[in-house]
């Protein structure tokens, strides 16, 4: 039977109960974070349950975006071109950046097939396949924006870059460079993702955003009217697909079909349609270790 | 914007009004019963339900919505993004809307319920024929808010690759690199989506006056 006391229940005890709700929190995360690698699936469980499922993404052209409703870009041509290679089924899933590298490593898919630079973070986490596109960070300024010409000029000035990118990570050469020519960094405001960082540049609430080389030229050459290219802010730079490291086997099958791709020359076709030049002068390997990028990329430890 | 960005942002809203309208059915029907069953105060049921009430209400969608797809694999789950995300949603409204129905019992007349009893009604038959109608009535103001509230929250769960209409917005602009004009059809859609609810709420409310009187 159903009781209806009238009396009032204890008010509640906040602070402890907020303190317990954290703890519980925490613990959970760890134990998940503990667990994580123990999902990804390498080749032999992608080939005996007859798929591949990989994450890509929807705002990041040209490597992958959307229009009028349908994916494009890079990466879609490349998830076609392995689909015909590939004796198992590829699914894919569009998630936005913010979780999906995170959704990868805990296992939600086996790769990512999406322009993830290289970084010495997720190097720790991930294997990436041979690069197929230059990172090279660079500035964009607005068009008529004469106080802008090299690196010294952006001494002190209010820049946007992506939130959790490797474009945020290598902002210390930035600074490096500004700080040897007498300069300082300015303001660096952070954003979810590049419409919104672009907007404001265009508005006048940044005075420089920070992008690599591909969206740099795609931007620019959408956009000429509003956006120009700036000086280089980092050393070289890689885009590749990440693949984690409890996942080597895959690694090698995707290295095997990326010099299938290089040896029908069917990538430099698709690097020229997308990225508007091929390339030529990336490394051939995977990268598994934050040495081998070091050596690669000509970065001082 | 050409016709395949309109068909997109409604594609979004549908995608945002679906997923809020079934997360809403849900989490008011389960904080009536989590209600209930608070009020009855059922030692170690009463303290799991006062913790999950704290948690639910002070985690934030986005962490809550990231947290549920992200370890669904570390349990050996294989969860649908949309029933994450609709998880997610009911979680959170849930806890809130358990605390609307709980006010409203708590400050139910005692004299009807004494006079309900006087007359040989049993608990569930009070609950149902003279409780219940009035509590609705006087949850409905807190319940529509927290409602419009989960709506206006919904473009968290994005975030696990639901393309609600705030998404699309995303999607649109990361083309176009002028978001403006997507976004500002996406405020007139929530104006319009909320403004249904509202509406609904003052057809309800003259409904139970002309009762009433």
């Amino acid at each position: 039977m159903m009781r209806f006391p009238t009396r009032k229940p204890n008010a509640f005890h906040l602070p402890s109960l907020a303190a317990k709700a954290m703890a519980g929190t925490l613990v959970a995360l760890s134990l998940s974070t503990l667990s994580l690698t123990a999902f990804a699936a390498d080749l032999p469980e992608i080939e005996s349950r007859g798929y591949l499922s990989v994450a890509t993404e929807d705002n990041y052209a040209p490597f992958n975006f959307i229009e009028d409703g349908n994916a494009k870009g890079f990466n879609t041509d490349m998830l076609e071109e392995l689909r015909n290679y590939a004796d198992f089924e590829v699914r894919q899933d569009i998630l936005p950046w913010t979780g999906l590298l995170a959704a990868v490593s805990t296992g939600q898919y086996d790769m990512a097939l999406t322009g993830a630079s290289v970084s010495d973070e997720r190097l720790r986490v991930f294997n990436y396949t041979a690069p197929y596109a230059s990172a090279q960070h660079f500035a964009i300024k607005r068009v008529g924006d004469d106080s802008i010409e090299s690196v010294a000029d952006l001494s002190g000035k209010t820049l946007g870059v992506q939130a959790g990118s490797v474009l945020l990570s290598r902002l210390p050469e930035l600074e490096k460079m500004l700080k040897e020519q007498g300069g300082e960094m300015g303001e660096v405001v952070q954003y979810e993702s590049y419409p919104e960082a672009f907007a404001d540049l265009a508005n006048g609430r940044l005075d420089f955003v920070i992008d690599s080389a591909v969206p740099v030229n795609t931007l620019v050459a959408s956009k000429p009217d509003v956006f120009a290219k700036g000086p280089a802010v980092s050393g070289a730079g890689y885009v590749s697909w990440p693949i984690p490291k409890s996942s080597p086997e895959l690694l090698a099958y995707m290295t095997k079909f990326l010099e299938h791709m290089k040896e029908t020359g069917r990538l430099a076709e698709l690097q020229e349609k997308w990225f508007g030049e091929s390339f030529p002068d990336l490394p051939d390997e995977p990268l598994e270790s934050v040495e081998q990028f070091h050596e690669l990329a000509g970065l001082s430890d | 914007m050409n016709a395949s960005a309109w068909q997109m942002l409604l594609e979004g809203a549908w995608t945002t009004v679906w997923i809020s309208g079934v997360s809403i059915a849900l989490g008011v029907t389960a904080g009536l019963i989590l209600a209930l069953i608070r009020i009855a105060r059922i030692p170690v049921v009463d303290q799991i339900l006062v913790l999950y009430i704290s948690l639910a209400r002070a985690t934030p969608l986005v962490t809550l919505a990231l947290f549920i797809f992200l370890s669904a694999p570390t349990f050996g789950l294989n969860l649908d993004r949309n029933v994450a995300g609709i998880l997610a949603l009911t979680l959170n409204t849930t806890a809130f809307n358990a605390e609307i129905w709980r006010s409203a019992f708590r400050n139910f007349s005692r004299e009807q319920r004494e006079a309900a009893m006087a007359a040989g009604m049993t608990p569930w038959v009070t609950f149902r024929r003279i409780m219940l109608p009035q509590m609705m009535i006087t949850s409905l103001p807190g319940l529509i808010n927290e409602m419009s509230f989960l709506i206006k929250g919904s473009p968290a769960i994005a975030v696990i690759g639901i393309v609600d209409l705030t998404r699309v917005t995303n999607r649109i602009s990361a083309v176009t690199y002028e978001p403006l004009p997507p976004i500002l059809v996406a405020c007139a859609l929530y104006m319009a989506a909320i403004g249904c609810l509202v509406w609904l709420q003052r057809l309800a409310e003259h409904r139970a006056n002309r009762l009433a009187t």
